[in-house]
């Protein structure tokens, strides 16, 4: 492509040199007023030259792609300006010649351009400035008004960046030909450094008395030599200068601007204002006055302020004629619109005018005035873009800007239309979706700060599933989606209740000691029953005791014959089962009854509430009549011998029985625990209800301990049937009991009040709770006033009347309870179930990076460390409890 | 257990007004409501007869009526807040000049709406929804215009003149009574709101929310013991510091849910409706992990009082645990507002007596210091090697 542009250019460059020595007219700038007219006048010429470039271009070209075109046709326009520019200054001369034959005469030419540079060195001083020059305005008005039919007539545009070629007339009166050498490394660094070139020249101070030191690049002129150095050594020109450079390099100066179809250009001043508003106020301006000034001045000639528009790209591939004409060379961007003939061009406005229809300022109310002491608006502020106008006429514009007008939809009015730039439609969409992103996610941080909890502690408090970890873990997770969770991981508090439990709960040595005495015991009465049995009616037989034994070892293959089960322990065998059938109910007319019917556990041992350090355990047994003293005493007396008979040979445990007549009981001990063996009979209860009182008899045992064993024995059956199937009821039933152990306020609590409303709140629940859930809604009814004197009290279900299981608790007592529960509900929604549960806080879950993704592994590993938690032990307690 | 699954989030078209990043999108809801007398009655038989609470009855009654507003002062609303719906109706049908802003929709909103004003405080709520972003400029604008059309009509009236006072949600009509305009703004329009240009996010998203919830109001909690209950429980916040963070919507939903939810679906009785409200909240139905009252105008499974703060949340159990205590120790007049409790000192800061029964306030559970537990959910190992040291 370059060397295309640099061929055809060093083509006409040498015709133009050629000339350009000659040009020492030039040195006056009167002579300068007559160009416009030589421009007229040799068009005819032109348009032959013309043709002959596009033949040449069309040749060189051939082979190129479409974009290639503009730059080719920059190519040739800049050859075809540089002649033209020669054409001026020599009345045409070499022009006749040169189109007609247009190949050859490029190849025969070409020597001698090339040969020529020092010449032109000399004309044009500085060859940034030249090639820059190239670009400015020459005779704007003239062409469209006088060929307005023809095709070629816009072309004259193009001509009159042309005419700015020279640079500095100063100079270039002035320039010797010493400068050939410089001139030539000047064309070399062309494209690559022209400052540089320019520089190497500067030392040179202009000699001759022409003062006016202008920069045609800058379009300024300079009060003197040594400012206009200074200019040329400046930031502005360098970078005016790489501009200009580039868009010649570039070929399509004119996209290089990204300008829009409405984009309109004021010549003169090289200036590209976005908007007919813009360019009337450019026009208006004092920079484009005192350039126009200037260009007075110099005799330059002045465009007309008829702005210059510029076209979209496409348009330069119309036709090949019009190529021809293109832009300048890339050294303007007035390129562009050379090709756009006088006719298209008003059409061009007329679409403009439809495709910009008047827009309405908006955002008035956004533009405060600032005003100064005097009370004249000085400036103006828009609030909405954050600018400043200091010119009314700048403001209004403003309003009607496309900025604004796009910060007026982005933050008053969404819906307001605002033309979008096609060439910037990409970066647009790209833009507003960035944007969009930005302001999401600062609504989002935004929210998440007035929050006012940290993200972590968020997705704990703010509840959902702050078991699943952190926050950031979901952030990650998020693509992957979580599969449903089948069961609910633990919760911290749920840690801490299962490690409170398996703190509280008794040892395996206890549990085991305590089965035994119990067993013991329990054989041991079997045994007394027997004995009674035989020596009382001789009715019973060894045998079918035996039998019965064979019975039970059928449930129990291990053959340990007690109430393992937790179930009354019959002693009654089968032949002399009572008419009912069921042991358990044995009715007063059952004859010939034994006097000892069964024996059972109940309290902690049958519920299986045991805490580690309980050494009292009970047993009731079943009388077929009432309990007398006597029987007792009997009881009591012979009682050791069948312990000792049961025990076997060892010796291990020494049992010590004590006779306790006020508690209707006696005592067994094998010194760590204490089973206490209470007499009673289904028929105590039922004096009360006949009315038929047998008081009278004294040796009966104390008539409230016989019932408080009868009641025992339906707590353990209703605590059997009813609350150890509630999930995670007998834990917490356990955590309650060391609760009412630890505190005194809970101390008053029965312990079967407090079985009745944690099974009742369990049972209310409507699902499985995880321990922790179940301590805490535990204490949110007790919270709630549950046990307060306006509450329904708990109804005891063992009993056929409303009883208040809670029985008469003082007032004083309830409100402390309830004020220490409503405390622990507290505590434990605040993470500190450890305070209610009186221990040590647990580490958090350590899950190993990754592990995170799958709470189910995690959950697993965890048991896996710790084969020891609360849940191991749950099923140790549920097999203790139950099976067997 | 998950109360709040299947209620939609009527009237949230998409997320674009959430209050909830989309991670928040796969998160189940396992809370559990708290422990509820009234929906547990099987479990918990009464077993000793009802105490007589005809007393209580008669307070909550007696208060009611003394806070309900005056005739007057809802004369005075009612007839600004028609000139005023009048004016605003007219900007969304016939905008004409006025450019300030473009108005969307004009609704009413609040107690006002919902008919549960309290006496002394005659201020009436209407959401202006405008089409274009609720600049702080508009709002200004709006306001102004108001203020110029609604004194025409004033002086049409021979009324004397309003004033119009812009604030951070809007602006305040005042006049014999008053009329807060509270402005937002489009659901699609919510993501564009830049912080230093409009109005605050949160104060637009919470006008929305007021129209989802007088609607949902209107359709759900007509019943006019809600409305007694939800003005002596208004109330009853408003006197104690610790239940004052608790918001009209959270008092709104918690009245409903004591009056309404139960398993006979019937109103209850007010005076056990006001007992069942103290005792949920001591029972920590507004405690972090607790599914507390789901809020039906907000996607499924977002809570009502997840907008009190931590503290908020401690100190509002632990104050309606203490209330919970006098009342039941017949101390009722003086939560209710009959009586000044010892010229006027928060009865659930102190201890006090009742026939020899001791009810002692309770103290904060909430400490701001994190427990070392509490780093549960961060992953910083070198905390978690020194707590397990």
């Amino acid at each position: 492509m370059m060397a295309a542009n640099n061929y055809f250019g060093f083509t006409h460059g040498g015709t133009q040199y050629g000339a350009a020595t000659a040009s020492a007219a030039y040195g006056g700038q009167t002579g300068y007023a007559v160009a416009p007219a030589a421009t007229a006048a040799t068009y005819g010429t032109q348009r032959a030259a013309a043709t002959g470039y596009d033949t040449a271009y069309q040749a060189a070209a051939a082979t190129q792609a479409a974009h290639a075109h503009a730059h080719a046709a920059a190519a040739a326009a800049s050859a075809y300006d540089a002649s033209k520019s020669a054409y001026y200054q020599q009345a045409a001369a070499a022009y006749p010649a040169a189109p007609p034959q247009p190949q050859p005469t490029y190849d025969a030419t070409a020597k001698p351009a090339y040969s020529t540079p020092a010449t032109y060195a000399q004309g044009a001083r500085g060859s940034g400035g030249a090639k820059a020059a190239y670009g400015s305005v020459y005779s704007a008005p003239a062409p469209a008004a006088s060929y307005p039919s023809q095709p070629y007539s816009a072309p004259a545009q193009p001509a009159k960046p042309l005419y700015n070629a020279a640079t500095m007339y100063v100079a270039q009166q002035n320039k010797t030909g010493g400068g050939g050498g410089g001139g030539r490394s000047g064309w070399k660094n062309y494209n690559k450094s022209g400052v540089g070139a320019g520089l190497g020249r500067r030392p040179k101070p202009p000699p001759k008395a022409q003062q006016l030191h202008y920069c045609d690049v800058c379009r300024i002129s300079c009060a003197g030599p040594q400012t206009y150095k200074e200019h040329l050594e400046g930031q502005k020109h360098k970078k005016k200068e790489a501009a200009v450079k580039l868009a010649a390099a570039g070929g399509g100066g004119g996209g290089a601007r990204a300008c829009g179809a409405s984009a309109l250009r004021c010549e003169l001043c090289d200036v590209t204002c976005t908007g007919a508003d813009a360019y009337a106020a450019h026009v208006r301006g004092i920079k484009h006055q005192k350039v126009v000034k200037l260009h007075t001045m110099l005799g330059k000639p002045i465009p007309s302020t008829e702005p210059v528009k510029l076209q979209p790209a496409k348009k330069t591939v119309a036709g090949a004629p019009k190529i021809a004409f293109v832009a300048s060379g890339g050294l303007s961007t007035v390129g562009c619109s050379a090709d756009c003939p006088p006719g298209d061009k008003e059409d061009e406005r007329e679409d403009d005018a439809d495709a910009e229809p008047e827009v309405q300022p908006v955002g008035q109310d956004y533009i405060e005035e600032i005003r100064g002491d005097d009370g004249k608006a000085l400036s103006f502020n828009c609030k909405l873009c954050d600018c400043k106008f200091n010119d009314p006429n700048a403001k209004e514009m403003h309003m009607k800007g496309r900025r604004h007008r796009l910060q007026y939809k982005k933050k008053v009015q969404p819906d307001l239309e605002v033309k979008v730039k096609p060439s910037m439609h990409q970066r647009k969409l790209a833009e507003a979706k960035a944007q969009r992103m930005l302001v999401r996610d600062e609504l989002w941080a935004r929210r998440r700060m007035h929050d006012g909890v940290e993200e972590d502690d968020r997705v704990y408090w703010e509840g959902a599933d702050w078991w699943r970890g952190p926050h950031h873990h979901h952030h990650h997770a998020m693509g992957m989606g979580y599969g449903p969770v089948g069961r609910r991981p633990e919760t911290s508090d749920d840690r801490h209740v299962l490690a409170k439990h398996a703190d509280i709960y008794p040892p395996e040595q206890q549990l085991q000691d305590i089965q035994r005495a119990v067993s013991h015991t329990e054989k041991a009465l079997k045994s007394l029953s027997d004995a009674l049995a035989d020596q009382g009616k001789l009715k019973g037989q060894p045998a079918k005791v035996a039998a019965k034994v064979d019975d039970k070892k059928e449930e129990k293959p291990e053959g340990k014959e007690d109430g393992r089960d937790n179930q009354l322990f019959s002693f009654v065998g089968e032949g002399e089962a009572a008419p009912s059938g069921s042991p358990a109910t044995p009715g007063p007319g059952t004859a010939g009854a034994r006097a000892l019917k069964g024996v059972m556990r109940v309290g902690l041992l049958a519920k299986g509430l045991l805490l580690r350090g309980d050494r009292d355990v009970r047993l009731v047994v079943l009388c077929h009549d009432r309990p007398t003293v006597t029987l007792l005493k009997r009881v009591a007396a012979d009682l050791p011998h069948h312990l000792s008979r049961v025990k076997g040979s060892s010796e291990e445990p020494k049992y010590k029985v004590e006779l306790l007549p006020a508690e209707g009981a006696v005592s067994v001990s094998d010194g760590s625990v204490n089973v206490l063996v209470s007499l009673t009979s289904a028929i105590m209860r039922e004096p009360a209800e006949g009315g038929d009182i047998k008081r009278d008899d004294k040796d009966v045992l104390p008539r409230q301990k016989c019932l408080d064993a009868l009641a025992a024995l339906r707590h353990a059956k209703w605590f059997q049937a009813r609350a150890a199937s509630l999930q995670s009821c007998v834990i917490i039933i356990r955590i309650m009991r060391d609760l009412c152990r630890r505190i005194p306020n809970w101390t008053p609590l029965n312990p079967y009040a407090m079985e009745l409303l944690v099974s009742g709140v369990m049972q209310s629940a409507g699902g499985a709770l995880s321990p922790g859930e179940a301590l805490r809604r535990v204490m949110e009814a007790a919270a709630g006033g549950l046990l307060l004197d306006h509450g329904p009290g708990l109804r005891d279900p063992c009993e056929k009347d409303l009883v208040d299981a809670l029985g008469n608790l003082p007032p004083q007592k309830r409100e402390d309870l309830t004020a220490s529960a409503q405390q622990f509900l507290r505590q434990i929604a605040f993470r500190q179930i450890h305070k209610v549960l009186d221990m040590e806080p647990l580490p958090k879950v350590k899950h190993a990076a990754g592990n995170w993704k799958f709470p189910r592994k995690r959950r697993r590993s965890n048991t896996d460390q710790d084969p020891d938690t609360p849940n191991g032990d749950n099923k140790v307690v549920k097999k203790e409890d139950n099976s067997e | 257990m998950v109360r709040g699954a299947g209620r939609g989030g009527r009237g949230m078209p998409g997320r674009g007004g959430m209050g909830r990043p989309p991670f928040s999108r796969p998160r189940v809801l396992m809370l559990r409501p708290p422990f509820d007398l009234i929906l547990a009655e099987p479990a918990f038989p009464r077993c000793k007869p009802a105490p007589d609470d005809s007393a209580l009855t008669q307070a909550l009654l007696k208060r009611h009526t003394e806070l309900c507003p005056t005739p007057t002062e809802q004369a005075a609303v009612l007839s600004l807040i028609t000139k005023l719906q009048t004016v605003l109706d007219n900007l969304v049908v016939a905008p004409g000049d006025f450019a300030a802003c473009q108005l969307e929709e004009v609704r009413q909103v609040g107690s006002y709406k919902k008919g549960t004003m309290m006496a002394g405080k005659n201020v009436a709520d209407i959401v202006v929804i405008m089409k274009t972003l609720p600049t702080k400029e508009a709002v200004e604008g709006l306001s102004n215009k108001v203020n110029e059309e609604l004194n025409k009509l004033m002086r049409a009236e021979g009324l004397s003149p309003v004033t119009c006072a812009s604030h951070e949600r809007g602006f305040t009509v005042t006049a014999a009574a008053a009329v807060r305009v509270l402005v937002t703004t489009l659901h699609q329009n919510l993501r564009k709101l830049e912080p230093e240009v409009h109005l605050d996010y949160k104060v637009i998203s919470s006008h929305l929310a007021a129209i989802r919830h007088s609607r949902w109001f209107e359709e759900n909690a007509h019943h006019s013991s809600i409305k007694v209950l939800i003005r002596l429980l208004r109330d009853m916040c408003a006197r104690h510091a610790g239940l004052e963070p608790l918001t009209p919507w959270m008092i709104d939903l918690l009245a409903h849910h004591c009056i309404m939810n139960n398993p006979a679906r019937q109103a209850l009785p007010i005076n056990v409706a006001f007992r069942r409200a103290l005792s949920l909240l001591a029972g920590g139905l507004f405690l972090p992990g607790c599914a507390g009252l789901p809020d039906p105008c907000e996607a499924a499974h977002s809570r009502a009082h997840t907008a009190l703060d931590l503290v908020a949340q401690d100190h509002a159990a632990a104050t309606a645990q203490t209330l919970l205590r006098v009342v039941a120790r017949g101390g009722h007049r003086y939560v209710l507002g009959l009586q000044a409790f010892e010229g006027g000192k928060d009865i659930s800061t102190e201890i006090t007596v009742w026939d020899g029964v001791v009810v002692s306030p309770l103290a904060p559970a909430y400490s701001d210091t994190p427990e070392p537990m509490d780093t549960d959910d961060k992953d910083e190992e070198g905390t978690q090697d020194g707590v397990a040291a």
